[in-house]
């Protein structure tokens, strides 16, 4: 297998940067060796080993055009790019740490259980989550200000723009403030709406209410009358009963005084009717 | 050692590698090119492989691994097993956003064999973005190599702020829970 080349510039730098620096990157690198010097040929293409069949491994590697900036292997040594090689460098740090941290963390991983996992990520996603929303609104926050601004720098040249600006914005609080009106408008009919509404309800539920005391009460009075009308009849039993007894003994006393009075009653008719009829009892009829 | 491991190594001044893994050599060699011929302002150096585990007697001369990309064909089963047999040998952090997933020859309908549905499912498995491309179409292949520069870029660790575990948290759809 031939070895790969590819002759192509990075075309953004001017001058390009080295490849395989020989400072941050001791051990790994021992195959690209020849590469620090100053032939610019690319170093990094040793020829493919296909040694196992199903599996191959071909390495592509620009030649950087060292050769355009012309010698030097160090190539660009500019504030600008020594200051982005030193963020990258940064950043790759801070993914380092965190993978160490990571790593560290498993120690304890046999005792936890998935649920405090799980939980835990739901929780690290809601924050997420809340961060992105903040982040939006003060985004948000931040980009009004900016256009007030804007229109206010504008309005201090007074030139056609802003005139039309001027009165645009006019027109618009022209129509916020009647939208403000009807809208007030709309919340007063509305609420004597419900005002209607709910005196509606109130008088039906009053028109239920009576409607249902009604044949309770016509009950009520008829009990009452049925009550009246025992009492009545009991008084009457009752004063009926004294006159019979009245009666019996008014007669009691009649005959009695006859008896007594030695006469002969049967001789005389009228007498004996009186007698005998004194002798009847009083009795129902 | 068989499995890819992404921060044994250091990493190499201002520059990104990239490893593409998929049976069609053809394709990868032309994506390959098109990546080289990006502007960008780190070097670039692209590992092709079949499949994985990686030959080990180059291990010493490779430079450690910022991106793996997998590269399925939709017309061939064959490449979606080979791929599935080669996630095993890459260690569990490289899924935390350096491992993507290519397929490709979407362009044509009626060939596929392979469900878009699965491929899905293999990324959200894996937790991995899934592009889907065409690389027969000119525009298209140099649109995917700007994508796959910009993410080679973030994975290496170019952009201060911004690090792989964010493809991860950006591939969460808001209709989950």
């Amino acid at each position: 297998m031939a070895a790969l080349t590819w002759d192509m510039a990075p075309a953004r730098a001017p001058t390009p940067i080295p490849a395989p620096a020989p400072a941050p990157a001791p051990a790994p690198t021992p195959a690209p060796a020849p590469a620090p010097a100053p032939t610019p040929a690319p170093a990094p293409a040793p020829a493919p080993t296909p040694a196992p069949a199903p599996t191959r491994e071909l390495e592509l590697t620009p030649a950087s055009a060292w050769s355009q900036g012309g010698g030097g292997s160090y190539g660009d040594v500019s504030v600008p790019t020594l200051l982005r090689l030193r963020d990258r460098m940064k950043e790759q740090l801070a993914e380092y740490e965190t993978a160490i941290l990571a790593g560290q963390e498993n120690l304890f991983g046999h005792g936890i259980e998935e649920n405090f996992i799980q939980s835990a990520t739901q929780d690290l996603e809601r924050d997420i989550e809340e961060a992105k929303v903040s982040f939006q609104n003060k985004m948000l926050a931040l980009q009004r200000i900016q256009i007030m601004d804007a229109l206010r720098n504008k309005f201090k040249q007074d030139d056609e723009d802003s005139r039309m600006i001027l009165e645009t914005m006019k027109h618009i609080v022209l129509l916020s403030r009647t939208i403000i009106d009807y809208q007030q408008q709309v919340h007063q009919k509305e609420e004597q709406l419900i005002n209607l509404k709910r005196e509606r309800l109130s008088l039906k539920k009053r028109g239920g209410e009576k409607l249902q005391q009604i044949p309770t009460m016509m009950k009520r009075q008829k009990e009452k009358q049925a009550s009246v009308n025992v009492i009545e009849t009991e008084k009457m039993l009752k004063k009926l009963e004294k006159e019979r007894q009245i009666i019996t003994i008014i007669k009691n006393v009649f005959q009695n005084v006859i008896i007594g009075s030695r006469v002969n009653w049967a001789e005389d008719t009228s007498l004996k009717a009186i007698v005998l009829q004194l002798e009847k009892n009083v009795h129902f009829q | 050692m068989a499995v890819l491991r992404p921060f044994d190594k250091l990493p190499k001044l201002n520059s990104g590698v990239l490893l593409f893994v998929g049976s069609d050599e053809e394709l990868q060699r032309r994506l390959a090119e098109t990546i080289l011929q990006e502007k960008k302002d780190f070097n670039i150096n692209i590992h092709l492989a079949t499949s994985l585990p990686l030959p080990s007697e180059r291990d010493h001369l490779r430079p450690r691994i910022d991106l793996v990309v997998f590269m399925i064909d939709i017309k061939s089963k064959y490449s979606l097993k080979n791929v599935e047999t080669s996630l095993a040998y890459v260690d569990a952090s490289y899924f935390l956003g350096k491992v993507c997933f290519l397929v490709t020859g979407v362009g044509r309908k009626n060939d596929c064999s392979i469900e878009t549905n699965a491929v899905c499912k293999l990324g959200e498995a894996y937790c991995s973005p899934v592009l889907f491309c065409e690389l027969e179409l000119e525009g298209v292949r140099v649109a995917t190599a700007q994508r796959l520069v910009r993410m080679l870029g973030i994975c290496a660790g170019h952009i201060p702020g911004v690090s792989a575990l964010s493809f991860v948290s950006l591939m969460r759809k808001s209709n989950d829970d």
